[in-house]
């Protein structure tokens, strides 16, 4: 694992990958910085980490679209796979080499907190829980990133994933407003749910049976249960597309909320992806 | 050691390989050949547990590759088809990972790094870039990935690609050299390669193994009864040649089994059995010259490995395509076909040998061209 972890850290200094990204990442902070705190006088720093969070769209996927997908196209995939290494070591080597590269420029950025204090900022412990939201969230993206790189050979789409990725779960708390909330609503997009869970069953086990069955268990399970309590389905459509919202769960620490369910939130994320990218490196060997 | 048995491999519905089993003793060298498509790259990547066999098991020293890879992982040195190369580090910093990797000591890195790049000549490039090296010295490179770690097992996919017709002979030095300590699978499509430094082959077609035996049982006229046979073409009719050979000692000519067949231009072609241990030629030649009829041409005829290899692919093709019988039935008329066939593939040799392209060859030179590609 300390193998992977130096070869990675060592390709993202030679590469120019990781210093686009902390150079991308200590311009916005700094920009920021400047204009919110500096210029027109924020006393805490959650405008300038929630402001920032638009680096994501080009830190994810420069960061991690090349960390299995380019392995698989230069072949050395067999290197590593081959190597008395566990595949969860592989995978782990990766990961902290991503994160690592997320952490340096959010270190410099948490100095910013005491130039504050020069000005008699008193909401230090505040500014540090946001930066330590930023980089959960940062964390989280990165995990997803690892496994879209895992799942193709082409860096490319590997980026254009985790773009979309970003876009959405940076956007979801806005398109709520435009979704009604009603029980019917809710049953048609729980449907149509379970079709692309019986497309992902399909795509994975490559059963076409298989795919057809969970998804008519799954949508007859939702009428069914649409038809006993259509009242427990009213705003549902909301509550799943939830899952989906970074921006929200991330903005309750920038206002200042510590919440321990926002930290699970998003260590969720990170484990997902995680075992999602070890689930699909070992699903190529089987295949 | 290793065993694999029963490995099949399924892509959707398409068999990749299909109940192969073979043994790899230690200290052997073991040719795998095969036509292109017939499973050998599939195969030594299941052995090296980069894929997962559909059905059967591979173990390696002792550890099942699947159970315990680790331990199965550490003691092999695998090169791939396509060497496993960082290009944007220098061949040092490659090897110092690919040891690190392997878990080397770390106090025996630097020694080890050296001695594989002694081995394989690559001192002179050690702080280039991989990106800017030739062909030849990448698949050298990534032969020492697989040497570092000093692995028990080596497992190389057509080591020899891309690699200059001086580097392979010594390639094929450095194969010799570690198949005294080490166990050696490699894969080749040059199968006088094969030929020179495998104790024995592994004949694939189509995910099948259709024969294993030594370099020497299948080329060394296993046609003519297991025996390779001398072949002279002498000037003179069948009569005198009997006749210049009636002062051979008896007990040689019954040995000898001779055989005479007139040819064109009023020469006898003879064949003549080689006993083992005993050397016919000088009598032969020393009482036909002595009865005024010049020994044109002499040569011990070899079953050349390509004709064995084509035949026996070949048909082990067509039967496919023909029936497909139980695979218990199958197993046993597979070993009857290769008896068959490699008595074809010995007749289709003799007829290929026109006489220009004989001579001038010494009785130890294989001939490598057979004209009939």
């Amino acid at each position: 694992m300390a193998a992977i972890y130096k070869r990675e850290m060592y390709g993202f200094f030679t590469n120019l990958t990781g210093a686009i990204a902390a150079a991308v990442m200590l311009l916005v902070f700094g920009l920021m910085f400047r204009y919110y705190n500096l210029y027109n006088g924020a006393l805490t720093m959650h405008y300038t980490v929630s402001g920032s969070a638009l680096v994501f769209y080009i830190v994810v996927p420069v960061l991690s679209m090349r960390s299995f997908a380019e392995e698989r196209r230069q072949k050395t995939d067999q290197l590593i796979l081959t190597a008395p290494v566990s595949l969860a070591g592989i995978v782990f080597g990766k990961y902290l080499a991503l994160i690592s590269m997320l952490a340096l420029p959010l270190a410099i950025l948490c100095t910013f907190p005491l130039i504050m204090t020069a000005f008699g900022n008193e909401t230090v412990l505040w500014d540090y829980s946001v930066i330590g939201a930023f980089f959960l969230m940062g964390c989280a993206y990165l995990a997803v990133g690892l496994f879209i790189s895992s799942c193709t050979e082409n860096a490319v789409i590997a980026a254009i994933l985790s773009i979309v990725f970003v876009f959405v779960t940076q956007m979801m708390s806005s398109v709520f407003t435009m979704i009604s909330s009603t029980a019917m609503t809710a049953l048609l997009f729980l449907a149509i749910l379970s079709a692309l869970a019986g497309v992902l069953v399909f795509v994975m086990t490559g059963n076409f049976a298989a795919g057809m069955l969970s998804f008519a268990v799954l949508s007859l399970a939702c009428i069914a249960g649409y038809l006993i309590r259509p009242d427990w389905f009213s705003g549902r459509t909301e509550s799943v597309l939830r899952i989906l919202d970074f921006s929200t769960h991330f903005s309750d620490f920038a206002g200042g909320a510590f919440s321990l369910a926002n930290v699970v939130y998003f260590i969720s994320y990170i484990a997902a992806g995680l075992v999602l990218t070890l689930l699909s490196l070992d699903r190529r060997r089987w295949s | 050691m290793i065993e694999v048995r029963n490995l099949t491999k399924r892509y959707g519905d398409y068999t990749a390989v299909e109940d192969l089993s073979f043994e790899v003793k230690d200290g052997t060298i073991y040719g795998f050949l095969g036509p292109n498509g017939a499973g050998k790259t599939t195969t030594m990547n299941i052995m090296t547990g980069y894929l997962s066999p559909t059905e059967g098991e591979v173990i390696i020293n002792g550890h099942d590759i699947l159970e315990e890879p680790e331990a199965a992982k550490r003691t092999i040195g695998y090169l791939p088809e396509t060497p496993p190369l960082y290009t944007d580090l220098t061949v040092r910093e490659y090897l110092s990972f690919v040891s690190e990797l392997k878990k080397v000591p770390k106090k025996d890195r630097g020694e080890e790094i050296r001695n594989v790049m002694d081995a394989l000549d690559l001192s002179g490039v050690r702080n280039r870039l991989i990106r800017n090296l030739s062909k030849g010295y990448r698949q050298r490179c990534g032969f020492a990935q697989a040497m570092i770690g000093k692995p028990e097992t080596l497992i190389l996919d057509e080591p020899a690609s891309g690699l200059d017709p001086k580097q392979i002979v010594e390639l094929r030095e450095l194969i010799r050299e570690l198949g005294k300590n080490h166990t050696v699978i490699l894969s080749s499509h040059i199968l006088s390669e094969v030929a020179e430094v495998c104790d024995r082959i592994l004949i694939i077609s189509e995910g099948r193994l259709v024969a294993c035996d030594t370099p020497a049982n299948l080329m060394g006229g296993a046609g003519n009864g297991g025996r390779p046979r001398l072949r002279m073409i002498i000037r003179g009719t069948p009569d005198e040649v009997r006749a210049a050979l009636g002062a051979v000692p008896d007990e040689m000519r019954r040995k000898a089994d001779l055989q005479l067949k007139e040819t064109e231009n009023g020469c006898t072609q003879v064949t003549a059995a080689f006993a083992d241990g005993e050397d016919c030629r000088g009598d032969l030649s020393g009482a036909l010259y002595a009865a005024g009829c010049p020994v044109l041409e002499m040569y011990e005829e070899k079953t050349s490995l390509e004709s064995v290899f084509l035949e026996l692919t070949e048909q082990a093709g067509r039967n496919r395509t023909e029936e497909t019988p139980s695979p218990s039935e199958q197993a046993g008329k597979r070993t009857e076909e290769t008896a068959s066939t490699l008595g074809q593939a010995g007749k289709r040799t003799e007829e290929a040998h026109s006489p220009s392209e004989q001579a001038g060859k010494n009785r130890t030179e294989e001939p490598k061209t057979d004209g009939r590609k």
